[in-house]
C-alpha cells in the first residue's frame, strides 16, 4: 500500500523537476536530411545538456584525472585534436586514429571510423574505456561524481530518477552532443538563400565539381552517407588498421572507413583516419594520383579502369576554395558549448 | 461429517480428475484469477552430456580437446506460453539476465507471473537489436551488470551474448600442439544481428501458483557452439602467429548463432512451494 504521504512527496519532486528543467529547442535545419537518431527517447533538457557539457569538459572521466573529452575534441577546431595525427590520452599514450570533428551527431547512424557504435547515447562508452584514451569505467566515474555536491544536484535536476549513474552519465553526454549542430556556414546560408550566403564564382565552381565528383560518397548537406568505403589510401604498414573489418570480422570490409563529414574541414587538419595528410592540397593530390588498387577499393574510384578522380590544378583550387565555405564560425564560437566554471 | 450423497459424488469426481492429472501435477492447488506466482529458469551447463566443470578437459568430435575457463551468457525476453497459445511476456525492462558458471549464477528468477499452466518457454540468447538500438535510456543498469560480468564490448560498443573462453589442444591428425588459449565472444555488431530466440517444450507443465515456485530445469550443451550442426575448428582460426584463437566477428558468429539454437533443452520442471536449487 502506498501511503498518501509518499505519494505527495513524489508528486512534489516531479513538479520540481519539471519546473527547473525545461526542454531545449531543437530544430532540424531546413537543408538537413532527417534525424538518424531517435532523440525523443533522450530529448535534451536544459539541465541534462548543462550536465553533459560539464561532463564533456571534466578530466574526472579519465582514470588519472588528466584527460577530458574536450582535451581531444577542442571547439576551436570543430572539436578535433588539432595538429595531432594520433590523439594522445592518459599518460601521453598514443591512439592509432585521428580525432574526427563532433557536429551534427544526431544526423548520423554510425560512429567512429569503423562503426564501433550506432547510438548517440552509447558511443561515449568507447573513449571512456579505451586504455589509451580515458581508461576509466562508467561505474567508477559515478562513484567519483557522487562525492561532488554540484554534480549530485545537477543529476537530480536533470533526470527523473535523480541518480548519479552510468546510465545518466551517458544520457547527459548524448543530450550535449545532440545539441551540437553546425548548420550556419556560408555554404548553408547560400543553400537556404539567407543573408550572408554569397559564394564567389570560384567557390561555386568548386561546389559544382564537388557535386559531380565527390558527393556520391560525401552525400547530402551532412557530406557523408554514413557508409564504410575504401577510398584507396595505401594501408599504413606500421598500423595495419583494418577499418570496418575490426568491428564486423568480414574480410570484405578490410580497409573500409566511415565516409567522414566534411563540415568545418578547413579547421580539422590533419586528414584521414590516421591523419596522414597535413593539408587539403595533399588530400586532393591523393584523390587525383595516389589512389591505390586493392580488392575492397570502392568501384567509384576505379571507374572504367581509371584509378582515382581526375582533377586539374584549377579544379583543385576551386575545391579548396569551396571547402572554406563549410567553416561555421558561429559553431566554433558558440558560447553554449563552452564550459565556464 | 454430514456429507450428502451427491456431494460425495462430486468430491469423488473431482478427486479422480486430480488423480488423472497427477502424472505431471502432484497436487491440485487452484488457479485463482488475477493471482500471481513465481517461476525460475535453472540453467545446468554441460559439455555433450557431461557436467561442465571449469578447468576440466573435454574432447569434442572435431578432434579438439577443450578446457573451459569461462562460460557466461545473456538470457533475455523470456515468454511463458500456455497450451492454448496465449502467453505471458515478462516485462521488457526486467527481462535481461546473466548466467555465469564462474559466479555460480544459474537462475533466471521471474516474479508476478499470472498463475496458470504453462507448456512452453521462449527466450533469447543475447540482447535483441531493438533493445540495443534504444540506447541507454532503455538499458539502464543492465550495462553495469553486464560490464561486471565481462559481457560488454567497449571498443565495438555492445554486449557479448556468450563469453566462452579456455584453452584447447589438438588431438587429431592435423598436427598436435600444446594448449593454446581461445576466446569465443558471441554478439551482434553493427553489421550482423546475432541475437537468436528459442522456444522449448516443457516435458511437464509448469504450474505457476500463488506463493509457489515453478522451476524449469534446462540443460545447456556448450559443446554445440563449436561442435554443433556446423563445425568450427579452433585450429582453423589461429591468429597469424599461431599462438591463440579469438573468434569475435564475421561468419563464425553467424554459425555460432545458428548452433546455439540447439544449445538448450528442458530436462524437467519442479512445481510447488519453495526454491529447488539453492
Ligand atoms: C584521447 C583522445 C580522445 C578523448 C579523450 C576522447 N576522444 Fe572522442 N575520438 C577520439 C578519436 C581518436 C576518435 C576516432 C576513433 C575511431 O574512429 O576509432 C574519436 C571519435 C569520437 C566520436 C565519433 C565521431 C564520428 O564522426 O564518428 C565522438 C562522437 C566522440 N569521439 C566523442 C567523445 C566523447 C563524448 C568523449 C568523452 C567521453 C571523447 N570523445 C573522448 C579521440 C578522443
Ligand atoms: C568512394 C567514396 C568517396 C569518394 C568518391 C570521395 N571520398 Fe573523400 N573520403 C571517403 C572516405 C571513405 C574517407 C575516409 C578515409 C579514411 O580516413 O581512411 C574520405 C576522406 C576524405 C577527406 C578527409 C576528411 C577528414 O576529416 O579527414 C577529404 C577532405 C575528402 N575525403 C574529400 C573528398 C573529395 C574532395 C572528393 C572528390 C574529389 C572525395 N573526397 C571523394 C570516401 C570518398
Amino acid at each position: 500500500m502506498l501511503s498518501p504521504l509518499l505519494f505527495l512527496i513524489s508528486c512534489d519532486n516531479k513538479s520540481d523537476y519539471e519546473e527547473v528543467n525545461a526542454r531545449m529547442d531543437f530544430k532540424v535545419p531546413s537543408n538537413f536530411p532527417a534525424l538518424a537518431q531517435e532523440i525523443d527517447r533522450n530529448y535534451p533538457t536544459e539541465r541534462g545538456f548543462e550536465l553533459g557539457r560539464k561532463l564533456f569538459h571534466d578530466t574526472r572521466l579519465s582514470s588519472d584525472g588528466t584527460v577530458s573529452c574536450a582535451f581531444c575534441h577542442e571547439q576551436a577546431s570543430a572539436f578535433t585534436h588539432h595538429g595531432h595525427a594520433f590523439s594522445h590520452g592518459i599518460n601521453n599514450l598514443e591512439g592509432v586514429r585521428n580525432t574526427p570533428s563532433i557536429q551534427n551527431m544526431a544526423f548520423q547512424s554510425q560512429y567512429f571510423y569503423d562503426g564501433a557504435a550506432v547510438s548517440i547515447e552509447m558511443l561515449s562508452i568507447a573513449p571512456i574505456h579505451n586504455p589509451v584514451e580515458m581508461n576509466e569505467t562508467l561505474e567508477n566515474i559515478a562513484v567519483k561524481l557522487k562525492k561532488d555536491k554540484s554534480y549530485v544536484e545537477l543529476f537530480s535536476q536533470a533526470f527523473e530518477d535523480q541518480e548519479v549513474s552510468s546510465n545518466n552519465i551517458l544520457k547527459a553526454l548524448g543530450q550535449f552532443m545532440t545539441m551540437m549542430v553546425s548548420a550556419n556556414s556560408r555554404y548553408d546560408k547560400y543553400v537556404r538563400k539567407e543573408p550572408g550566403g554569397n559564394l564567389s564564382e570560384q567557390e561555386k565552381s568548386g561546389l559544382e565539381l564537388f557535386t559531380q565528383k565527390c558527393a556520391s560518397c560525401h552525400k547530402t548537406d551532412m557530406f557523408t552517407d554514413s557508409t564504410f568505403r575504401n577510398n584507396g589510401l595505401p594501408p599504413n604498414s606500421k598500423l595495419n588498421d583494418l577499418g570496418r573489418e575490426t568491428v564486423t570480422g568480414f574480410a570484405s570490409d578490410r580497409y573500409k572507413f566511415k565516409v567522414p563529414s566534411l563540415r568545418n574541414i578547413a579547421l580539422t587538419a590533419p586528414y584521414m583516419h590516421d591523419g596522414r595528410f597535413g593539408s587539403l592540397q595533399s588530400v586532393l593530390n591523393f584523390y587525383a594520383s595516389g589512389v591505390k588498387h586493392s580488392e575492397t577499393l570502392d568501384p567509384l574510384l576505379n571507374a572504367n579502369g581509371v584509378l582515382g578522380i581526375s582533377l586539374s590544378a584549377d579544379e583543385k583550387e576551386a575545391l579548396i576554395a569551396f571547402f572554406q565555405t563549410l567553416t561555421d564560425e558561429e559553431y566554433i564560437n558558440n558560447q553554449l558549448f563552452y564550459f565556464k566554471t | 461429517m454430514n456429507f450428502q450423497l451427491k456431494n460425495i459424488a462430486a468430491v469423488l469426481a473431482a478427486t479422480s480428475l486430480f488423480v488423472s492429472c497427477s502424472n505431471d501435477d502432484d497436487n491440485g492447488s487452484k488457479v485463482v484469477e488475477g493471482a500471481v506466482g513465481e517461476a525460475e529458469l535453472f540453467f545446468d551447463n554441460g559439455m555433450a552430456g557431461d557436467a561442465l566443470d571449469l578447468g576440466n578437459a573435454y574432447t569434442n568430435s572435431n578432434g579438439e580437446t577443450v578446457t573451459v575457463k569461462k562460460l557466461n551468457y545473456i538470457i533475455s525476453n523470456v515468454v511463458l506460453i500456455k497450451e492454448d497459445g496465449s502467453s505471458f511476456v515478462y516485462p521488457k525492462a526486467e527481462n535481461y539476465f546473466i548466467i555465469s558458471e564462474e559466479k555460480g549464477q544459474f537462475t533466471v528468477h521471474l516474479e508476478n507471473i499470472p498463475v496458470g499452466d504453462y507448456k512452453k518457454v521462449k527466450f533469447g540468447i543475447g540482447v535483441d537489436q531493438q533493445r540495443y538500438l534504444e540506447g541507454e535510456s532503455a538499458q539502464k543498469s543492465f550495462w553495469d551488470l553486464a560490464y561486471a560480468n565481462d559481457m560488454t564490448w567497449t571498443w565495438s560498443i555492445g554486449y557479448r551474448f556468450i563469453n566462452f573462453e579456455g584453452t584447447f589442444a589438438e588431438t587429431s591428425d592435423h598436427g598436435r600442439h600444446e594448449e593454446l588459449p581461445f576466446q569465443v565472444h558471441q554478439g551482434s555488431n553493427s553489421a550482423t544481428d546475432n541475437y537468436r530466440e528459442v522456444t522449448l517444450d516443457l516435458p511437464t507443465t509448469a504450474r505457476v501458483r500463488e506463493k509457489e515456485l515453478s522451476s524449469i530445469h534446462i540443460m545447456s550443451d556448450i559443446n554445440v557452439l563449436l561442435d554443433g550442426d556446423t563445425k568450427i575448428l579452433l585450429h582453423d582460426n589461429l591468429n597469424a602467429g599461431g599462438t591463440a584463437v579469438s573468434i569475435m566477428g564475421g561468419e563464425n558468429l553467424i554459425k555460432i548463432a545458428q548452433n546455439s539454437l540447439k544449445m538448450f533443452k528442458v530436462d524437467h520442471v519442479h512445481n510447488g512451494p519453495g526454491s529447488h536449487h539453492e
